[in-house]
């Protein structure tokens, strides 16, 4: 304020507040009011200000005495100091964490909840607005709607001919109903009801109630039906005509709702026809300014997930074309691009049109040279966090398009880049969201193994592989898996020097089955394509891993690790005849409980590719040309294993029958050179 | 490529064939005045023409004190008018609460309080600046105002002008319109906006008689 207004100062203003003692009276006490409340809306600077003059315990203490007196029936000039006090309060808990909490503190809500019923309108008007204040900000405590009297309150509120009253009653609500007995007890209590008939209304009062309503039906399947009951579907009805409003926000409003109640309760918002609309609405509610726009792409995501024929409708109208308009704007918000990455990205889950499509020329800019790929991976290092998880995970759904990974329409030594950068990220989620994506891409681009390990790549996975988080240790560990997918032996032997014999086998005795089974896998690649051990282990190596194998192919703690362990050792059954011998000792022995043998136990597996690994090992195991495979069959017709082979000719699984015919072949030639 | 063309007696014989209620045209005219807040000739309108207002002629009076004290250039008047009308609405305006600031310097600077404007600057605008980045453009060049002795030929002299006054007296009404969930623009506007887009797009295609000025909306003959 200019230095001439000298009793405007806040001290001073604040000393001239209060009740009793040195504060003002009368008209100097509402010229004071009145100078607080002008000087602190709008203004947050002027609210801190003030909150630490103490001026808000004061100016409850104001309300309090005016409101007592003038229930006593004093006078009519209390309301004016009713108004401004009331105003004042609320300024203070609006936007200001610090006003709300010392307005809670100072005990202003009742004090405000009993003007409501004041016989003045404007009395009523400033109470109702200031609760509104307070009760949009999350630190409002909740209205105990279980209590009877508390409900049958509210329920007064909502029949109010004040529409600020009745804005505050929705206000309350929405913000105090949380769980499925509290939206229960309000249904029952006939709110949504009166909900509706209130859409009616002026247009914020629709939009209050809007909000209501999908507070109330959200995730509570009962609520929702019996909402889709109310007058025989009148109220769904008014839902889906509000979906064409004049206003946005209000378009912005129902859709949200109607997804709620779809989520909730499919059958009653099951039709594709209300679906499709609802994608069209959404669409066009993108190109709003501020919020709507903002959180339009959010609500199209949750309308669209997991469901592939609304994909489909969303692609028909070139909804990706006009997500990815919004990537090339230069200046962008954070929520809005988080929000339109989100929706993309959903869009790029299941269906190859829909990645195509983005990735396609067609969707270029004004400026040919950039693509909307390149947009997404820049995203990739925004200051926001949401925003790299969303562009990350974008990345991801896109890069499961096998047709462009082969194209090589992905290849491009930034993505590998940002996102191996990304696995430093401090949040867990999008660590996991990178390894997603870099487990998609290193399997077919070859060419992008060598990126990954110059930017340190390799390394950051094999310190994630050792995590405490399991998530983290089994993602990490499936990326140099595939990595190890049809490797030369120059990237195999980085591996292995980065991952360490130490690490690698304490992955496989993990104590989680997925991760062992990884690790089986990885040891899988590794082998995988060499004709003996000195290729890639040493000799101490070799009989580590094979210990570590063996000893989970016995302890056999899920499928998944036995049909990969098998894999191992067919492998392995493919090498020296010394290799052979030792693999066919692992499958026929048995311990002192007499349990059957691996072999005798992964044969008679439900499991047909548990089976068929077991097959293939066998296959390697008595194959004629090499030397030791008679006395390897004899070992094998020992322990009965030919007779469990001759008990499964009619294996219902095809690939099974031929490699078991196989086998038996080979064997019989064997019986019949002996004999 | 050859464009159609259309002779005056062929469009004026279109015009005729289109038929517009007097009934849609007062309400068009109505909602015109009532949106700006034209209460008197609203009140003189209704009485001659019949058409309802649609609201509380009170609520427009209300409206138009506010509006009238910023066009006089009393900013902290419209201030204290608009708190009483509704506390909420500069609460949740942040950029019109920062532009009524602004039109406060700007009216110290008008009349010459020159130390006055400094301290304001100083006390109520550089907040608004650090609560807010995206003022800080506009926040800088109001106050490099103080800087100048021309004032009015400065490089950004405009915002002196009446028009930043009647800027931010617009900003003011749409926000109080939108509180009373009323639409804050006239239709009448759109609608000039939306002749002058179509005769634009009509212009590719066919020669015919064009309203070139929209306040006299006479005919000019077809250029072909």
């Amino acid at each position: 304020m200019p230095s001439s207004a000298v009793t405007n100062r806040p001290e001073e203003v604040t000393a001239r507040l209060g009740v009793g003692g040195g504060a003002a009276q009368g008209e100097a006490l509402l010229k004071a009011l009145r100078e607080v409340k002008n000087q602190i809306i709008g203004n947050k600077t002027k609210k801190l200000l003030y909150l630490q003059l103490g001026a808000v315990p004061k100016i409850v203490s104001v309300l309090a005495a005016s409101v007592a007196s003038s229930l006593g029936g004093a006078g009519l000039e209390d309301a004016p100091v009713i108004v401004q006090a009331a105003a004042a309060i609320g300024s203070f808990a609006c936007g200001v964490e610090d006003g709300v909490r010392a307005v809670l503190d100072a005990g202003a809500v009742p004090h405000l909840i009993s003007i409501l019923s004041h016989h003045d309108d404007k009395v009523v008007d400033a109470g109702a607005r200031s609760l509104k204040m307070i009760f949009q900000s999350k630190m409002a405590p909740k209205y105990d709607v279980l209590q009877d009297k508390n409900l049958n309150f509210i329920l007064s509120l909502l029949d109010s001919d004040n529409e600020n009253v009745t804005e505050l009653a929705a206000c309350i609500i929405a913000h105090s109903c949380e769980t499925n007995e509290e939206q229960k007890a309000l249904c029952d209590a006939g709110v949504l009801q009166r909900l509706v008939s209130l859409l009616g209304g002026s247009s914020n009062q629709k939009d209050a109630c809007l909000e209501c309503i999908k507070a109330v039906v959200k995730d509570n399947s009962e609520v929702s039906s019996r909402f889709s009951c109310i007058g025989n579907g009148k109220a769904l009805k008014a839902l889906s005509d509000l979906i064409q409003d004049r206003y946005p926000y209000t378009r912005l409003l129902s859709c949200k709702c109607l997804i709620a109640i779809g989520h909730a309760s499919p059958s009653y918002v099951e039709e594709l026809q209300i679906k499709t609309k609802l994608v069209l609405v959404l669409a066009e509610l993108l190109e709003e300014p501020g919020r709507v726009g903002d959180e339009a792409p959010f609500s199209l995501k949750k309308l669209i997930a997991d469901n592939e024929e609304l994909h489909k409708q969303a692609l028909s109208i070139n909804v990706i074309e006009k997500l990815c308009n919004f990537l090339h704007m230069s200046s962008i918000q954070s929520r809005r691009l988080q929000g339109i990455l989100l929706a993309l990205s959903e869009l790029c889950s299941k269906l190859e049109k829909c990645r195509c499509q983005l990735l396609s020329p067609q969707v270029y800019s004004l400026n040919l040279e950039v693509r909307v790929l390149d947009l997404v991976i820049d995203s990739l290092e925004h200051d926001c966090a949401e925003v790299r998880a969303a562009a990350c995970i974008c990345i991801r759904n896109i890069t499961r398009s096998l047709k462009n990974l082969s194209a090589g329409s992905l290849s491009n030594e930034a993505v590998v880049i940002r996102l191996v950068q990304l696995l430093y990220d401090p949040s867990s989620s999008i660590q996991l969201v990178a390894l997603g994506a870099l487990c998609n891409i290193i399997v077919i681009c070859a060419s992008r193994k060598s990126v990954l390990i110059r930017c340190g790549g390799v390394s950051q996975l094999v310190r994630l592989s050792t995590s405490m988080d399991s998530t983290l240790r089994l993602k990490s560990l499936s990326v140099l898996r595939n990595f190890l997918f049809l490797a030369n032996t120059t990237d195999k032997e980085c591996i292995l020097k980065e991952l360490s014999l130490h690490t690698l086998v304490s992955l496989l005795n993990d104590a989680e089955h997925s991760i062992q089974e990884q690790a089986l896998a990885l040891v899988n690649n590794l082998i995988d394509g060499c004709s003996s051990v000195e290729h890639i282990f040493t000799e101490k190596c070799y009989s580590l891993i094979l210990d570590a194998v063996t000893r989970q192919l016995k302890q056999a703690s899920s499928l998944g690790v036995c049909i990969q362990g098998m894999f191992v050792l067919s492998n392995i059954a493919a090498w020296s005849d010394f290799d052979k011998d030792s693999v066919t000792d692992y499958l026929i022995a048995y311990d002192d409980n007499h349990k059957p043998s691996l072999a005798i136990k992964f044969l008679q597996s439900n499991d047909k590719s548990l089976r068929l690994a077991s097959l293939w090992c066998l296959l390697n195991l008595t194959n004629p040309s090499s030397a030791g495979s008679s006395r390897r069959v004899t070992k094998l017709q020992t322990a009965g294993i030919i007779f469990q082979l001759k008990s499964m000719l009619n294996d219902p699984c095809s690939d099974c029958k031929l490699r078991l015919r196989m086998v038996l072949e080979q064997c019989t030639e064997f019986e019949t050179s002996q004999a | 490529m050859s464009k159609k063309v259309i002779t005056r007696d062929e469009w004026e014989r279109k015009l005729k064939d289109v038929k517009i209620t007097k009934e849609d045209m007062n309400k068009l005219i109505m909602n015109f005045l009532v949106t700006e807040g034209y209460v008197d000739t609203a009140e003189k309108f209704r009485i001659e023409s019949g058409t309802e207002p649609g609201v509380d002629l009170a609520t427009i009076t209300d409206r138009m004190t506010v509006k009238q004290a910023l066009q006089s250039g009393n900013v902290e008047d419209a201030i204290e008018k608009v708190n009483d009308l509704n506390p909420t609405i500069l609460d949740t305006n942040p950029q019109l609460y920062f532009h009524l600031q602004q039109q406060r310097l700007i009216e110290l600077i008008r009349s010459g309080k020159i130390e006055e404007a400094l301290e304001f600057a100083q006390e109520e605008l550089a907040p608004r600046g650090e609560e807010n980045q995206s003022f800080l453009e506009e926040l800088e060049k109001t106050v490099a105002l103080l800087v100048f002795e021309d004032v009015k030929n400065c490089p950004y002299g405009d915002l002196l002008d009446v028009s930043q006054r009647l800027k931010t007296a617009s900003e003011l009404n749409a926000a109080i319109l939108t509180s009373q969930s009323h639409e804050k623009d006239p239709k009448l506007p759109s609608l000039l906006k939306k002749l002058i887009w179509t005769q634009n797009q009509l212009d590719e295609k066919a020669a015919y008689p064009k309203i070139n000025n929209l306040t006299t909306a006479a005919l000019d003959d077809p250029v072909v």
